[in-house]
């Protein structure tokens, strides 16, 4: 039997990152990846924020594939009929270090694999871990179509959905309220075009999320991000209220409330419409987010396992800003670290890997997900997706409308839309919860 | 029985797109692998050196990602392989891949059967076996779709011949041919095995032998895109007419798609 | 853009066994609501002539939501066999 000093399930950005830091210490670490190239089965939104993680992997971001540097951010409430943008662009994003930028997945891994392979991991695309090697109740190694592979510890960087981490009793069976589902299209442009739509200069990229009426009422949003050539667009939605909404809807109206029917929907309104007109569809691909937060966190540690990136759930939804990408790099990062520690005094019992708890509660991940952990009760909060957007975009209309006849006084218009849509208990009790975020 | 098997690494065709305006297929980046005709070659010679004893020893010419596909053949069950990395073998055309092989097979010396594709999943010109054949005056059959060694009275000695099948399309021709050969196998030949994930561990332990071009005496002269006479014009999709009527009722559409089959001849009445 | 016509613009490599079966005697007997008609983003779940759920398992965008949205159990889902399924050339 074949053995190795490391297994990392998933050659996502999570297990890359814990398998480049092993290697470079001079570990033995095998990458087993069930798609036929690294990021070959990944979806991303679109965006890394480098902010976070230069300190976690300096010196590699030099030559590494990004598609373009985000300098301008957009955020768009959508009513029925019409939207509000407000639109952030700031020097301080164009100047280096780059805060963020947008990227695709199956350009990305491939080349991290190669950054990893260089500093001497094995990373083996097309080959799925079926099962783990359990040994006196503990991961002693993987299961690949019988073969088995026996390891010291075994990292799940198996994403969102981590049957790793379920069949070594880290994580009880997936519920829906900690998930998210998204559907995400590519669409090809020529560079130019996009420059000149998003009022961007040579490298520069845009990033613009979307909430309201969108999702038609279903607690989610939209999202938009220049790559390179291409645009990412895409919906999210939150598993368990797309089931609950698309269960209440009558039956005629069920097409349009699939992911993907909102998705056609949306491309459709004219705030998006010019902005993809003459591109070309070039991928359509769906993933589901963990979107749970910090009290959906599975146990991340037993003896000769940890789970890292999607697979742990490291992604924060913070209304205004995505990111899981920056965490699971992170985490790969501190994971490695830990069993380079847990390799010096020769235990990978979970007491021997738990300093990488303890490098994880004195990062920005725990820290952030803490601090935003109720973030997933606001955001389930429907008047976000209905009522704010339509009365927000309805108030400016009324302002700025000029038609035939007379104008009101604004402080009558303003009066009287606070009198219909604010003046309610529910708006007073959202109020009260922002403190809280 | 020393066997060469020559190998290919080829973009994943499957992954290939047309680019809708210019209709340029999108090429670059593309994943590498080994065909089902390499891989189909490289089997066969697994299988014989299981019965007969011997050694399988892969040979590659390619990109430097060949580093990582060559562990494919090896886990199947290469004895060792060579593979041929050096920018000067870019651009080569059937001629100069065909200088690069064979001056690899004479360096390697000692063989008695070298297995090949009959032609690449990527290119399809089937000019590389009767090209190597020729360079090192050796007999070659292609379209082979069943090998059998023909086991000599004295069990001991090396077996001295071959018994190939041809497929003809519409007849097998059955030719038997003196060792050394060079046999072009198609992908009816056999299922190639798939390595487990054991065997691709182990395959970093075999020996595997990287040669550049002055390893095997080859010059910029003889290989590469300055010795290529044949020039590229264009690799664009054909236009594609389509017509875009959609049927939403099955019978109807049926009887509408045969009708106009008719029309266009491709069916007769 | 209708969802066939998205889905051929992916690279799937199908493979000859199904990576998605529906236990129909517990769906049938069990479920009333069937979400997976309405949130899978490929809409590979369909009503068969007897109302019994069908599903395409070859377009399969491998997300995981019907696993998660069938409170059920009646999905026996598992990732496809290595070297089969979608392959994201972008993701």
């Amino acid at each position: 039997m074949e053995k190795v000093e490391f297994v990392v399930v998933g050659a996502g950005l999570s297990g890359l990152a814990a398998a480049m830091v092993l290697a470079e210490a001079g570990a033995e670490v095998l990458v087993v990846e069930r798609g036929d190239y690294p990021g070959s089965k990944n979806v991303t939104g679109g965006r890394l924020y480098l902010g976070p993680i230069r300190a976690y992997l300096p010196d590699l971001w030099e030559d590494a594939p990004l598609e373009r540097r985000v300098v301008k951010e957009r955020l768009t409430m959508i009513a029925p009929k019409s939207s509000i943008t407000v639109e952030l662009s700031s020097e301080r994003f164009r100047q280096p270090p780059y805060p963020s930028y947008t990227l695709l997945h199956a350009t990305f891994d491939r080349w991290f694999a190669d950054q990893a392979m260089k500093r001497g991991a094995l990373v083996i695309p097309g080959y799925k871990v079926d099962d783990l090697i359990m040994k006196d109740g503990r991961v002693a190694g993987i299961v690949s179509s019988g073969d088995e592979i026996r390891a010291n510890a075994v990292v799940a960087a198996d994403g969102a959905l981590s049957f790793m981490a379920e069949k070594a009793g880290l994580r009880k069976p997936h519920v829906a309220k900690n998930y998210a589902v998204a559907a995400k299209e590519i669409i090809e442009l020529p560079p130019q075009v996009i420059e000149d739509r998003f009022g961007l200069e040579n490298d520069e990229g845009a990033a613009q999320l979307f909430f309201g009426s969108l999702t038609q009422g279903v607690h989610g949003g939209g999202f938009l991000y220049t790559n390179r050539e291409s645009l990412s667009i895409g919906l999210v939605f939150a598993l368990q209220d797309l089931m609950d909404k698309s269960n209440s809807k009558s039956s005629e109206e069920l097409p349009s409330l699939s992911p993907n029917g909102l998705l056609e929907t949306f491309k459709n309104r004219s705030e998006i419409r010019p902005l993809i007109a003459d591109g070309h569809s070039v991928e359509y691909s769906a993933h589901i987010i963990p979107e749970g937060g910090f009290r959906a966190i599975p146990r991340l540690v037993t003896d000769g396992m940890l789970v890292v990136g999607d697979a742990a759930g490291f992604t924060l939804n913070m209304g205004v800003t995505v990111r899981g990408m920056d965490f699971a790099l992170a985490s790969g990062v501190m994971a490695a670290r830990a069993l380079l520690r847990a390799r010096e005094q020769a235990d990978f019992s979970s007491s021997g890997l738990s300093y990488y708890e303890t490098l994880l509660k004195e990062s920005f991940i725990w820290e952030d997900l803490k601090t935003f952990q109720h973030m997933p009760d606001f955001l389930a909060n429907p008047r976000l997706y209905e009522r704010y957007p339509s009365m927000a975009c309805d108030l400016l209309e009324q302002l700025m409308w000029i038609g035939e006849g007379s104008k009101e006084k604004f402080s009558t218009t303003l009066v009287r839309t606070i009198r219909q849509s604010l003046l309610r208990v529910g708006v007073l009790k959202d109020l009260f919860m922002i403190r809280k975020i | 029985m020393n066997i060469i098997v020559c190998m290919k690494q080829v973009i994943d065709l499957e992954q290939i797109r047309i680019k809708p305006n210019t209709r340029e297929p999108v090429i670059e980046g593309l994943p590498l692998l080994f065909g089902d005709f390499e891989k189909c070659a490289l089997e066969e010679a697994i299988r014989i050196k299981e019965v007969h004893g011997g050694k399988v020893t892969a040979l590659a010419v390619g990109s430097p990602k060949l580093r990582d596909t060559i562990k494919e053949a090896l886990a199947m069950g290469a004895d060792e392989a060579i593979i041929l990395i050096d920018p000067i073998f870019q651009d080569s055309d059937a001629m100069g891949s065909a200088r690069v092989l064979a001056r690899t097979i004479e360096k390697v010396g000692e063989y008695d059967l070298i297995l090949l594709g009959d032609s690449s999943a990527d290119e399809y010109s089937g000019e590389i076996p009767p090209r190597i054949a020729e360079l090192l005056n050796l007999p070659q059959v292609g379209f082979v779709r069943e090998i059998e060694v023909v086991a000599d009275n004295d069990q001991m000695s090396e077996p001295k011949k071959i018994r190939v099948a041809r497929d003809m399309e519409d007849s097998l021709e059955v030719i038997e041919v003196d060792l050394p050969a060079v046999i072009g196998v198609t992908s009816e030949l056999n299922t190639p095995r798939l390595a487990p994930l054991s065997a691709i561990l182990k395959a970093s332990r075999k020996p595997m032998h990287e040669w550049r071009s002055d390893d095997i005496g080859v010059t910029a002269e003889e290989v590469g895109a300055r010795a290529s006479v044949v020039e590229m014009l264009s690799n664009l999709a054909p236009i594609q007419d389509r017509k875009g009527i959609i049927y939403q009722d099955v019978e109807e559409g049926v009887i509408e798609v045969i009708k106009a089959l008719q029309q266009e001849g491709v069916l007769t009445q | 853009m209708n969802i066939e016509a998205k889905l051929g613009l992916d690279v799937f490599k199908i493979d000859t066994e199904p990576h998605i079966i529906i236990h129909h005697e517990i769906c049938q007997a069990k479920c009333q609501i069937r979400f997976c008609l309405n949130i899978c983003p490929a809409e590979l779940y369909t009503l068969g002539k007897q109302g019994e759920v069908q599903v395409n398992y070859e377009g399969c965008l491998e997300c995981g939501a019907c696993l998660i949205a069938c409170g059920h159990q009646a999905l026996a889902w598992h990732y496809p066999r290595a070297g089969h399924g979608v392959q994201y050339r972008f993701g």
